[in-house]
């Protein structure tokens, strides 16, 4: 079968006034953790619902499994929308039960699957409460085993994490990699790039209804990489200045590190002169460590939206 | 029926039926009808007639003997002359009687502080009326006078029958099918604007407070709509079951007691057809067949323009401009429906009762009548028909209108987004 769960080809979807998308590609690999990045309004919503076949693109075509998506494969896939409400009046626990029904589980197995994901999120106590007396983070923790209840193989999460305190959201990720580790491809849109770094396998970014960045993280990392590196060392800062001056652009000290040494950041030039710069280095003070510091998710997202909306003005 | 469908149904069904305002509602909408019609009667009786006193100049001097003192009404005889108690805030009125009132019988005038009232001037001049023709019959010298008037005395109560085409003649008493054919337009009035308002308020609700994207994201949006205008009809039919069991079983039990006790007192020919008529069963039954299904049609019809409109706005002060169009056919059907009582058989009324924007409220007012078979049919099937085009098209914008947050639509945006793929 084909590595990838799900690609969406030359997706095109006008509305009446705006182009959401224009002609985006993605493909998302079988088991990992997808990203889909993007400034607000640029698109990814609409992606989704198209994915998820909500909305129809005005071209283009997405294919689930290898064949393309019908209304019937929406079974095989758990969306937890950015905007998300329950029904206020109703209970907790039957409110779960008419959403499982919704995705085709019978009441007894999704009273027991219930059951089970109330237990491991400790919220059982809430089964008999009404929703409108819930917090909206307790509110979210509902909606997410909602959405993942059926098994479903593809699982769609819009901005998971927001309404959520640092411990629940922990829960929540621990959550999503397990399911993930089960089998589960996951597809994560969000605006959180901390939590890009530390879920996403894969991401693409899109701007300006144009999918302008695509690939692994580790990968864009290091392709983005400004060859900035750290240094710490036992010894004379303004001699390792001098002597690392034919390499670098920038250089910068950080004071003492944890373990008292000396620490400074800098850039070089070029990457193909780490080693001279190291043995450079290495001669002037006493070196104890370094390492290459890759660009952060958060400074990719900006430079190429930045770098995209430079070119493309007009947009 | 698909899975998904029926427990979006069920779940709109209960949410609503388990509700403490339905069952109260439900019980205590048919006392408030019977509390509004028995209302007037007991204020009537509670009410103590203030007494007004008419002070009488006769100078015929036949008259003023003969005049009946009545509930409200008593005559004083004076012998002043008219000038001097027109002032006299004493009295009601003063009643002014010339001398020869027998020649000249309009020859009585009535003087009154404030307004008199018609019901006063007849009770007045009947007894004059009485008086005057009384004397004038005796100057023919008739023996035995009384008894022949007792004799010849009629009073006329008029039956009407109407011939049927299967050439039997069914009763119809025009004044009661009147009365049924505005209740039961008036019934189906509340019904739809009641009904049809939640659908489209529960979809403003669940459009606000975004369960409707967690709900389509499982659930196509034509099925969720359908799902909550078939759930919320079945309320509306719960509800009217649930009167039709009240009043058939008030016709069976109640009717009948009722009946004997009426006909040991009254001797009213009309009164008698009515409570007749009503404790038939049957004829309880068919107007209830017929009320359901133009309560399901014209439920369904207008149901699916309010939720394709509850979907295109967030709130609903937004939405009471696009209501207000889309009720007018109904309002319209409402306002009509006197006229069309009062004349069932014309050509303007049957046209009304058939082009389905109206048809269910006008037909409905017709029924009683006893019109043709084939015209009701035709009525109905044109309106299921039109139905299904309704909800089509509803869906088309609700699909659309359900992800579109913050400004308000206008009609031609709602059918830009029809068209849209």
């Amino acid at each position: 079968m084909d590595n990838n769960i799900l690609k969406a080809e030359h997706i095109v979807k006008t509305f009446t006034k705006h182009t959401a998308l224009d002609d985006v590609t993605i493909e998302v690999p079988r088991g990992k953790v997808y990203g889909l990045l993007g400034p607000n309004g640029a698109g990814k919503t609409t992606l989704i619902r198209i994915i998820n076949h909500i909305t129809a693109p005005d071209s283009g075509v997405v294919t689930f499994n290898g064949h393309q998506l019908t209304a019937a494969d929406v079974a095989n896939i758990g969306y937890l929308p950015e905007e998300r409400g329950l029904y206020k009046k109703m209970k907790v626990g039957d409110q779960a039960i008419f959403f499982a029904r919704l995705k085709g589980l019978s009441k007894q197995d999704a009273t027991k699957a219930l059951k089970e994901w109330f237990e491991r999120l400790e919220i059982s106590s809430w089964w008999d409460r009404k929703v409108e007396e819930l917090s909206k983070g307790m509110a979210q923790k509902v909606q997410f085993i909602v959405t993942v209840l059926h098994r479903p193989e593809l699982l769609i999460f819009d901005e998971p994490f927001s309404g959520f305190d640092p411990i629940n959201a922990n829960v929540l990720k621990r959550e999503i990699l397990r399911l993930r580790d089960e089998g589960s491809t996951v597809i994560f849109s969000t605006h959180n790039m901390a939590s890009v770094e530390e879920l996403c396998d894969n991401i693409s970014l899109i701007n300006k209804s144009h999918n302008i960045l695509t690939g692994s993280v580790r990968e864009l990392r290091r392709e983005f990489s400004d060859n900035s590196l750290e240094f710490s060392f036992l010894g004379e800062q303004s001699k390792l200045t001098e002597a690392l001056q034919p390499f670098t652009r920038e250089i910068s000290s950080n004071g003492i590190d944890r373990d008292g040494f000396l620490s400074v950041s800098l850039k070089l030039n070029s990457g193909d002169d780490l080693r001279d710069a190291i043995a450079k280095a290495n001669e002037a003070v006493d070196l104890r460590s370094f390492r290459q510091v890759l660009p952060s998710m958060d400074e990719i997202f900006i430079r190429s939206v930045e770098m995209f909306n430079q070119n493309n003005p007009q947009q | 029926m698909n899975s998904q469908l029926s427990t979006i149904i069920a779940r709109e069904y209960l949410e609503r039926v388990k509700r403490k305002s339905f069952i109260i509602s439900t019980i205590l909408m048919p006392l408030f009808m019977v509390g509004l019609m028995v209302l007037p009667a007991l204020i009537a009786i509670f009410q103590t007639p203030e007494e007004k006193v008419i002070a009488v100049i006769d100078e015929s001097g036949v008259v003023a003997k003969t005049l009946q003192n009545g509930d409200e009404t008593k005559f004083v005889v004076v012998d002043k002359p008219l000038a001097d108690i027109l002032g006299n805030e004493g009295y009601y009125g003063v009643l002014s009687i010339g001398a020869n009132i027998v020649e000249k019988p309009s020859n009585a005038t009535l003087y009154t502080h404030s307004a008199s009232s018609m019901s006063l001037e007849n009770y007045i001049s009947n007894q004059i009326k009485e008086t005057v023709e009384s004397i004038r019959l005796r100057k023919y010298n008739i023996d035995n006078l009384p008894e022949i008037l007792a004799a010849v005395q009629a009073d006329v109560n008029l039956q009407t029958f109407r011939i049927d085409e299967s050439e039997e003649a069914s009763e119809t008493s025009s004044t009661l099918s009147y009365f049924i054919g505005i209740i039961m337009s008036f019934m189906l009035y509340m019904f739809i604007l009641i009904y049809g308002q939640m659908v489209m308020t529960s979809i403003i609700e669940e459009k606000n407070n975004r369960v409707l994207e967690i709900v389509v994201s499982s659930v196509k949006p034509t099925y969720l709509m359908l799902g909550k205008i078939l759930g919320i009809g079945a309320v509306a039919v719960t509800q009217i079951l649930i009167w039709l069991i009240i009043v058939l079983s008030f016709s069976y039990w109640v009717m009948p007691s009722l009946m004997s006790g009426v006909v040991a007192g009254a001797n009213d020919p009309e009164l008698m057809a009515a409570l007749g008529r009503l404790s038939d069963g049957s004829y309880v039954l068919s107007l209830f067949v017929y009320l359901l299904l133009f309560l399901v049609g014209g439920y369904l019809f207008y149901s699916s323009i309010y939720a394709a409109i509850g979907s295109a706005v967030d709130n609903i002060q937004d939405a009471s401009q696009l209501t207000t169009i889309a009720v007018l056919p109904i309002i319209l059907g409402m306002v009509l429906s006197p006229s069309v009582v009062a004349d069932p058989m014309s050509s303007y009324a049957t046209w009304i009762s058939i082009i389905p924007f109206t048809s269910p409220l006008v037909m409905m007012a017709r029924i009683p009548f006893g019109i043709p078979f084939w015209e009701i049919a035709l009525s109905i099937v044109l309106l299921y028909l039109t139905i299904g085009f309704m909800i089509w098209l509803a869906a088309k914008i609700y699909r659309v209108g359900i992800f579109m947050y913050g400004k308000k639509p206008n009609i031609t945006e709602l059918i830009r987004w029809a068209r849209y793929k």
